[in-house]
């Protein structure tokens, strides 16, 4: 699988350092659909466009800038960028590192994956298994764009995880939702009974097929209606859907070519 | 705190009813920049571009397919989509409870403190039977029009209900395919050592976005017109893969 870099610098814990990648651990948007144009077919691509110019911009041509005004902006480079905090903008230097389980799930944000670049296999390989081992994930702090986040960084199967999390001034009082009244102790015996029966495994992916049967019955249904469209060909842009869906929704139409 | 109500729902499982409300957990602020235009710093915009005519493509003239082979498409209205949404209501499902440390960080999207709505019964009762027996509820719900997966937990004395991100939309940690490098028993030994030397308790407030007041004073600086002075990024040199046994063992006594 390809996986395209966010960013890239190094990963250090006291003395040892790791040149990594940041990749994606999330892919958004649910199952996709593409957004066709309802004249033509034709894909549709989110591009930053000029709207004084009437022009698409390439990257190149972007710039970052702060509002100071309604419609005037102050223009900041991305090397300005780097220096508001040089030393956390190509390295997340690990301060502390934590037990898994106290981490707070309050806290987490975005994850992403840390892959290793050519040279940093071997460190990696340890960082990750001693992660494993000691079931402990590593806190730092490190700048992405014009965004300092907190982080943390833990072993799964072996590959760094690193999830940014909310800082604690981000994180609303919930000290008037506490509720006043006592508690019974025979309705917690109670539900504590129910709570057994429903122990179960987690299981994530029964979710997941559930709403994907969902979204290829409504596909089925489609298909019996009207053929699929063509887009007219253009160069190739990027973005499919799921291949487990395509490979389900060839065998429909097999089926519905076959009935007419 | 005047906290607003963001929806309200009833968690359901087995003979158990509780009435709450949903409020937010989390606000950011953070200084926003936008992307300007380099050569006249007009501020750019997002649009949906027509492969073919290269234009931007208003809202009215979208349409949603699902593409069964290379270029073509299912056509698919976004609102007979929005028909699969299941009816709304006020359920708050709980289909099953698993111990709290099997639900991976990955999966956790948002989160939300419920607050008993009045007159609910059960809230304290579930808040510590979920923190005895140390589990969470997984649970499905429909708000606005969405259907949600989350997970039902306590903390301290409130039930907090987090979405999960759907399993197909999270990348597997295995298909990167990463190669496994052997270490060496001395040098997890070290590693061991080390992370223990350096762990400490989880205390998030012992953290501050420091970044955020020192981009503030940039952005005033050079609204003054003052210069920027330019710092390079700080660079660290890899440790390389037959030294890492050495830099272990400086570490370790580092730490001591």
């Amino acid at each position: 699988m390809v996986h395209q870099g966010i960013w890239s610098g190094t990963i250090s814990f006291s003395l040892v350092a790791i040149p990594v990648q940041l990749v994606r651990a999330v892919v958004p948007g649910r199952i996709t659909f593409r957004l066709l144009h309802r004249t033509d077919y034709s894909p549709l691509t989110r591009r930053m466009f000029c709207p004084q110019h009437d022009t698409l911009v390439p990257p190149e041509e972007i710039i970052r800038g702060y509002e100071i005004e309604p419609g005037r902006y102050l223009p900041i480079t991305d090397q300005e960028l780097e220096s508001v905090s040089p030393e956390r903008s190509r390295t997340i230097e690990i301060v502390d590192f934590i037990d898994l389980d106290e981490m707070d799930p309050l806290y987490f944000d975005r994850p992403y994956y840390l892959v290793p670049l050519k040279g940093g296999e071997k460190s990696y390989c340890l960082l990750a298994e001693v992660m494993r081992q000691t079931n402990r994930a590593g806190l730092a702090k490190f700048v992405l764009a014009e965004r300092e986040h907190l982080v943390a960084v833990k072993s799964t199967e072996r590959v760094l995880t690193l999830v940014t999390l909310h800082y604690q001034d981000d994180v609303l009082s919930a000290d008037a939702f506490a509720p006043k009244e006592e508690s019974s102790v025979a309705e917690k015996n109670r539900i504590k009974g129910s709570i057994r029966k429903m122990m179960a495994a987690f299981d994530p992916g029964k979710y997941a097929d559930a709403r994907r049967e969902k979204v290829l019955d409504l596909l089925k249904s489609k298909a019996q209606e009207s053929a699929p469209v063509e887009a007219p060909h253009t160069t190739a842009e990027e973005g499919e859907g799921p291949p487990d869906l395509v490979a389900a929704l060839e065998e429909i139409m097999r089926e519905v070519k076959k009935k007419r | 705190m005047a906290a607003t109500t963001i929806w309200k729902g009833v968690i359901t499982f087995a003979e158990t009813r509780v009435a709450v409300k949903l409020h937010a957990a989390i606000k950011e602020e953070r200084i926003g920049l936008h992307l300007l235009h380099r050569p006249d710093l007009v501020r750019l915009r997002q649009e949906m571009i027509c492969a073919l005519e290269k234009k931007p493509v208003p809202t009215a003239e979208q349409t949603k397919g699902f593409e069964v082979e290379e270029g073509k498409y299912l056509l698919v209205d976004p609102e007979e989509l929005e028909q699969t949404v299941p009816e709304s209501s006020r359920w708050i499902e709980v289909h099953e409870f698993v111990k709290r440390a099997q639900v991976d960080p990955v999966f956790f999207e948002r989160a939300y403190y419920l607050e008993p709505d009045f007159a609910a019964t059960g809230y304290n009762e579930l808040v510590e039977g979920l923190h005895e027996l140390d589990v969470a509820g997984i649970c499905t719900w429909t708000m606005r029009k969405r259907s949600y997966l989350g997970a039902l937990q306590a903390s301290g004395t409130i039930l907090r209900l987090h979405t999960l991100r759907y399993a197909d939309e999270v990348i597997a940690a295995n298909s990167l395919g990463l190669e496994e490098i052997p270490v060496s028993e001395r040098e997890l030994n070290i590693g061991r050592e080390l992370i223990n030397q350096l762990t400490a308790p989880f205390l998030p407030q012992k953290f501050v976005n420091e970044h955020e007041k020192k981009l503030q004073q940039l952005i005033e600086k050079k609204a003054r017109g003052e210069t920027i002075k330019v710092l390079r990024p700080r660079l660290l040199h890899p440790t390389a893969a037959d030294k890492l046994l050495q830099a272990l063992e400086a570490s370790l006594k580092k730490a001591a």
